[in-house]
């Protein structure tokens, strides 16, 4: 046989073809008696209706933690899941909160220093001293 | 532009390490030549031909600038182009024309040249030849007797099990006698040359 | 809106307060005749957040159908589906048209090993969708590199289609799979029978019954060209489909619970399940949806079929390319070097046919480089591709222009 294929599989690349939201379920706990829930009970009561029908790819559960603080926990595609916590907060400064966890990917935040990468191979390829206008000094 | 102009009107004596063999003359010269140009200056080459502003042509024209890395593989050759591809009219294969092909030395010292002189006797003779006596007529002798390679008498006939198991145990105590140290490059070996063709 | 419904938003909400009694009894007891719906209504998205508003369907006594619990059901009713969180998100998550009800996607999430039967596990879905899969990921090579040798092609089915790309697209789309599969379960997560941690695959099933004859003789040599004939799309073995008679046909379960399927890996689980999308969309959204889909995707992941090659002899195939198609024998000659008599030499080599210049290679040896110049000369044949790529399936929309034959190569080289 001259020539063999060598199987491999093909590595996602989110939002070329179809977008994927990364966050796949946020949980809203609060407390009906503690006064560090008041912005959350509001939130619960006025804004989630229009937020979760916005966003109908994410799963949403609220229920009630007593005698704790009110937490927003947002769980991701990657397995991963980040918890804010929202006590003392007003319902704009929560649904910002929630703005955040939804648009976030899930990956550990880390500082990002080129502004593009791409799995893609470069136009001009990678420079070799062995190719190109062999210049002499 | 000024360093090339300069480098051009230097005489070649200012340029030590180009010259085969070391007089005293240059060794004097050599000593005399301050770091920074050696190093930096002569370094400054000037741009390619084409980045500049040509003035033959005042018209729109296509700057070709080869990138100074390996060919893709998705770049089909232009002879491998299909004869109705558009490409074949668009692409001037600049990059091939400014090698001189005829100039370049070959990877192998001599091609042999094909003579195709063995006729359908000669290759009954050569099998006979093999299976009578597989330990006197060996490829190499083969070749030698008929005056072709031992490519082409390992084509033409095959060896007899016997021999095969014979070569197998010599091949066997030779490898018997290799350490780990041995053993271990040999099968490097045959991995690095296994990822050849994986082009890894 | 003075009493805040919280169950509008989470079917699966855990405080007691939500979990009322009518909620209770119509979670366990599901009552009605086990059937698959044909005709199932139109999802509407701004219905689909009040989902627990509507009112149950009140339990028919006098039905002439068999009662059954949803402990007793081996998976999910399908008045369920209106009622998971997870599976209206999956479905918006995806942006499944809206045609497709939430009933075909839940039946998407069950595999055969949960549910054998035929009516209401995703069997026949994913065979349409694999058969689509298959089609639009062939035809899409096929005319786009049309040099391609056969096993390359095969790889390259396998990386577009195959059941580990497919299983890392169905977690990637964020499917939870069901530790067990049951009727009580929420018909968002994957539901398939699982095989026991420690299995040996290979040992517990092999391979008999496939459609390839004497597949007793393990020492006969394989053609490529015969696994065109018999093996599947990958090139793998396939095993010949059951005579239709042994096709299961009872709609009721049966009361021990006992499932006659043999447990499933989750690659195999969740590669049925994306297959199943697939054929659901493409029966309830039709074939423009379907081929979009695949286009958005599964076309859309990046592959490189340029490392997909082995070869074992490039040199001998690049000489047997060039006397099939006329071209001067390869020459191989060295276009620059370096270091010819240190530890480490670089040659470039370059294989030219002729006066042009098939490829190069740089190597640590002469010979090395002369292989690898002999790959890439054999890679630039091969990965040829037109400049205006037309799959045939574009012609199946409406006023397409008149379809042109594409290129037809030869084949590959055969030594």
């Amino acid at each position: 046989m001259p020539v063999q294929g060598i199987r491999s599989v093909t590595s996602a690349r989110n939002g070329v073809g179809a977008f994927i939201l990364q966050c796949k379920r946020l949980d809203f706990h609060y407390c009906d008696w503690a006064g560090s829930s008041r912005g959350m009970v509001s939130f619960l009561k006025h804004q989630l209706n229009a937020f979760a029908k916005q966003n109908p790819q994410i799963e949403i559960r609220v229920s009630p933690r007593p005698h704790k603080h009110p937490v927003i926990k947002g769980h991701y595609i990657n397995g991963r899941e980040k918890a804010v916590c929202v006590r003392n907060l007003e319902p704009e400064q929560i649904f910002q909160k929630v703005n955040l966890l939804k648009q976030n990917s899930g990956e550990k935040n880390k500082r990002t220093k080129k502004p593009v990468t791409s799995i893609n191979d470069s136009v001009r390829g990678i420079w070799s001293p062995y190719h190109g206008g062999l210049k002499s000094v | 532009m000024a360093t090339s102009i300069a480098v051009s009107k230097r005489p070649i004596l200012g340029l030590p390490f180009l010259l085969p063999c070391c007089e005293p003359v240059t060794l004097q010269l050599r000593r005399a030549q301050s770091t920074y140009r050696r190093t930096k200056q002569r370094l400054r080459i000037k741009p390619d031909a084409s980045f500049g502003s040509s003035t033959d042509s005042t018209q729109a024209h296509i700057i070709y600038n080869p990138p100074s890395s390996a060919p893709s593989a998705y770049h089909t050759p232009l002879k491998f182009l299909p004869p109705n591809d558009v490409r074949r009219t668009l692409r001037t294969d600049t990059s091939s024309s400014s090698l001189n092909i005829d100039a370049l030395p070959s990877v192998f010292k001599s091609v042999p040249e094909k003579k195709y002189h063995l006729t359908r006797e000669d290759v009954e003779e050569i099998r006979k030849l093999r299976a009578s006596d597989p330990l006197v007529w060996s490829r190499w002798k083969l070749a030698q007797r008929f005056n072709c390679s031992p490519l082409f008498i390992a084509q033409a006939c095959e060896a007899s099990p016997q021999k095969k198991e014979i070569q197998r145990q010599v091949l066997e105590a030779v490898q018997s006698r290799w350490g780990a140290k041995r053993r271990m490059a040999r099968e490097d070996r045959e991995l690095r040359k296994e990822s050849w063709g994986r082009d890894e | 809106m003075k009493r805040l419904q919280l169950q509008r938003w989470s079917s699966s909400a855990l405080s007691s307060r939500v979990r009322t009694g009518s909620r209770l009894h119509r979670q366990i007891y599901y009552s009605g005749a086990r059937f698959q719906s044909t005709t199932s209504n139109s999802l509407q998205f701004e219905d689909d957040q009040s989902l627990a508003g509507q009112q149950p369907t009140p339990p028919s006594t006098n039905s002439p159908f068999p009662q059954f619990t949803k402990h007793q059901l081996p998976s999910p009713p399908i008045q369920a589906a209106r009622e998971s969180a997870k599976l209206a998100a999956l479905h918006a998550r995806l942006y499944l048209p809206s045609r497709l009800p939430l009933e075909t996607l839940a039946r998407c999430l069950v595999d055969t090993s949960a549910d054998p039967n035929f009516q209401f596990n995703n069997n026949s879905l994913s065979v349409l969708g694999h058969d689509l899969l298959t089609n639009y990921a062939s035809e899409h090579l096929v005319c786009t590199y049309p040099r391609l040798p056969l096993t390359v092609i095969f790889a390259a089915m396998y990386a577009y289609a195959g059941p580990k790309t497919l299983h890392a697209m169905s977690r990637e789309w964020g499917v939870e799979h069901a530790a067990v599969p049951g009727g009580e379960v929420d018909p968002g997560l994957l539901q398939f029978k699982r095989v026991a941690p420690g299995t040996n695959l290979k040992e517990a099933r092999p391979l008999v019954g496939t459609t390839r004859p004497n597949e007793d003789q393990t020492t006969w040599r394989k053609s490529i060209t015969s696994s065109v004939v018999y093996d599947n799309v990958f090139g793998d073995p396939e095993l010949a489909a059951p005579p239709p008679a042994e096709l299961s046909d009872n709609v009721y379960p049966t009361n021990d619970g006992i499932n006659s399927e043999p447990p499933v890996t989750a690659e195999v689980a969740s590669a049925n399940f994306v297959r199943a999308v697939v054929g659901a969309i493409y029966l309830h959204a039709g074939r423009q949806a379907a081929k979009r889909f695949f286009e958005q995707h599964f076309l859309s992941r990046q592959l490189d079929i340029s490392k997909m090659f082995n070869f074992s002899q490039p040199a001998r195939d690049l000489a047997r390319l060039c006397a099939r198609e006329n071209y001067e024998a390869p020459v191989a000659k060295i276009i620059s070097e370096t270091g010819r008599r240190s530890r480490s030499p670089v040659f470039v080599v370059g294989v030219f046919s002729g006066r042009d210049k098939l490829g190069e290679g740089a190597g640590a040896s002469l010979v090395e480089a002369r292989s690898r110049a002999a790959v890439a000369a054999l890679k630039g044949w091969y990965l040829y591709s037109p400049l205006e790529v037309r799959v045939p399936s574009a012609m199946e929309e409406d006023g397409a222009a008149p379809w042109k034959p594409v290129y037809v190569d030869l084949g590959e080289v055969i030594v």
